[in-house]
């Protein structure tokens, strides 16, 4: 009884929070926001009794990945004056909702059909790091190694996009 | 296992080339032209291996330390060799192309070579993760090429609408993904079509939610009707060859993934075919429309390119889901990469500095100073047209068959009519290049010979691939 209170309490805040994140005028606001997401989800992982996962979305998104986008926020010294004016946003955002409220029912549907399945906390260690690791490596090294490739295009992607022009020949 | 390695091996090496040519690209020595020939060989090399593969039917890759992630068929055979050709005749017209624009640095290459890899690995995929980090490595890869230009507006403007909507495909693939795995338990492929052939596919929300998204995902990267809307302003942004490389090895890819996960089983297709049946009429003549109002040529091919993806929409749809193998796709993308390949390749050489020819009227008169070059223009442009004996009309030929076949009348006349359309774009520029009055005498020394080279062969290409079903 006590984990559905929490699931629903994480479940309201991670919604609210990306709701701000799309309504704040302030990238800074924007930001902060998100950060409530990226804690209550990995609130809700922990009910999930992914113990490893949590540790990670803890430490990486709303830690490392949020610090970084709050830098690069700093760094861009957004005035009030600088950002668009948003006369007609209330139209968007009703005109928005009205147009994706047809695909939040049918998603509703959707994951009401969905078996149900019971916060009880797992045992044998799951979701810890031995667990996650062997399942990293036995069944799903292709993409975890795939992943690699990817990682080194962005990286690229970045030195070429947002590097010194004169530099490069 | 040999063999396994053997099937892997063009794979590796289009990885392993990319990987040398990114980190050679730190040293001073190495030129943007030299970079050009090695990506040149290395999808060479990659070529000839991929054609010395022989397979029939599927094989599982390395089944115990790739847990059957991995299969190569002769499908995914003839894809990866549409791919291997692109980019080695995409690298050879950038190496053109950059000697009258200013804007390479040898990274480029090693990006068209990494997207290439990524674009190998969707052909194979056979699991949802897999494909969904396939598909952002050859996404990636891809964007930043577009956007390779950064003092053009254009081309800024293009990557961030691509970046944007190219990231919402890519998270309705990830929430299919989900939802399949929610339905059935599993992302591979061979254990959705287990529990489909053992619950049914309509029986299940989770499971049509799941797949309408990932093929939302899909029609969204193969420019199909309702998300097509980004294709003309992209392919307008990005530079010449990179337009060709997104129009013929992009899409190859994706419609490789897009058609084995369509075959999953018999009950998935037919749960889709009506709206794709809608989807390939609506893509077709949207696809027709856009390209009659259009004065740029690269924006006329862009919109011709979703013209094509209509037809390739119809193979899918005629698809059997038994004994697949591809062939019909195969061959029309093959037919399809030629001549588009062909054309932007003239186009690399024949544009000028800065791409400042890039409209109908700029190649008034083309036939009178340049008459190869527009002889081969013209085979291209009548091959996309499919006027007989080009490789062009073999493909439609094939696709409009296999449609009856399959009972879809109604979809094969449609896609004549659509074709028949589509010569009014196609022939206004042969008419421009033969029956105009020239303005300019296109008198500039061609920079270098490798495109001009390339471009006939192309126009060989064309003719043998429409050739390839009789003799064999």
């Amino acid at each position: 009884m006590f984990a559905d209170g929490l699931f629903l309490g994480f479940a309201v805040l991670a919604v609210l929070g990306a709701a701000g994140l799309v309504v704040f005028r302030h990238p800074m606001n924007g930001a902060m926001s998100f950060v409530v997401t990226l804690i209550s989800l990995a609130g809700l992982y922990a009910l999930l009794s992914a113990k490893l996962i949590f540790a990670l979305q803890l430490i990486v998104y709303a830690g490392a990945i949020m610090s970084l986008i709050v830098f690069i926020i700093m760094f861009l010294n957004i005035q009030p004056s600088d950002l668009p004016k948003e006369e007609t946003k209330l139209v968007y955002i009703l005109g928005g909702l009205a147009v994706v409220l047809p695909i939040g029912l049918f998603l509703a549907k959707i994951v009401k059909s969905l078996p149900l399945s019971s916060t009880a906390i797992l045992g044998n260690d799951f979701g810890g790091v031995k667990q996650v690791g062997l399942l990293l490596f036995k069944d799903w090294l292709v993409p975890f190694e795939i992943v690699s490739i990817l990682l080194l295009i962005s990286l690229i992607g970045a030195v070429v996009l947002a590097g010194k022009k004169e530099a490069v020949k | 296992m040999t063999n396994d390695l053997m099937l892997l091996m063009p794979l590796i090496i289009v990885g392993a080339g990319a990987i040398l040519l990114m980190l050679s690209s730190a040293y001073q020595k190495l030129t943007h032209e030299m970079a050009a020939y090695g990506s040149a060989l290395v999808f060479a090399v990659a070529f000839l291996v991929q054609l010395s593969a022989c397979i029939t039917g599927n094989a599982v890759l390395f089944s115990g330390a790739f847990n059957g992630l991995l299969v190569a068929s002769s499908f995914s055979k003839a894809a990866g060799l549409i791919i291997l050709a692109c980019g080695f005749f995409t690298a050879m017209s950038s190496h053109t192309y950059f000697k009258q624009n200013d804007f390479c640095s040898p990274e480029y290459y090693s990006l068209m070579v990494f997207a290439a890899s990524g674009m190998l690995l969707l052909t194979m995929a056979q699991e949802l993760i897999t494909v969904f980090i396939a598909l952002e490595i050859m996404s990636l890869a891809i964007y930043i090429l577009v956007g390779y230009d950064r003092k053009n507006v254009i081309s800024t403007e293009a990557v961030l609408k691509y970046l944007m909507l190219g990231a919402f495909a890519g998270a309705f693939l990830t929430m299919g993904a989900a939802f399949v795995y929610g339905a059935t338990g599993s992302t591979k492929f061979v254990k959705i079509a287990q529990y489909v052939a053992a619950h049914g596919f309509m029986q299940t929300p989770a499971l049509i939610g799941g797949s309408f998204f990932i093929l939302v995902a899909f029609l969204f990267k193969a420019a199909a009707f309702p998300f097509h809307a980004w294709v003309v302003d992209v392919y307008d942004g990005a530079s010449v060859p990179v337009t060709g490389y997104m129009a013929t090895g992009l899409k190859t890819a994706i419609f490789a993934v897009f058609a084995n996960f369509l075959v999953l089983d018999a009950s998935l297709q037919s749960g889709w075919i009506t709206y794709l049946f809608y989807i390939a009429v609506f893509t077709m003549f949207v696809g027709n429309l856009i390209a009659i109002g259009q004065q740029s040529l690269k924006r006329m091919l862009a919109a011709s390119g979703i013209v094509h993806t209509g037809y390739l929409l119809i193979a899918l749809v005629a698809v059997s889901t038994k004994d697949f193998t591809g062939s019909v796709i195969a061959y029309y993308l093959a037919a399809y990469a030629a001549s588009t390949l062909g054309i932007f390749c003239a186009l690399s050489y024949l544009g000028g500095a800065g791409e400042k020819r890039s409209t109908f009227d700029d190649f008034k008169g083309l036939a009178k100073s340049r008459p190869y070059s527009a002889a081969a223009v013209s085979v291209f442009l009548l091959s996309m047209a499919g006027i007989p004996p080009t490789a062009g009309f073999m493909g439609k030929f094939y696709i409009i068959t296999s449609a009856i076949e399959a009972g879809q009348v109604t979809l094969a006349v449609l896609g004549i009519v659509s074709s028949i359309i589509s010569m009014w774009y196609y022939l206004r520029l042969i008419i421009n290049m033969y029956f105009c009055e020239a303005e300019e005498q296109f008198g500039e020394a061609v920079p270098s010979n490798l495109a001009p080279i390339c471009t006939f062969v192309l126009v060989v290409c064309v003719f043998a691939i429409s050739l390839y079903p009789v003799v064999i």
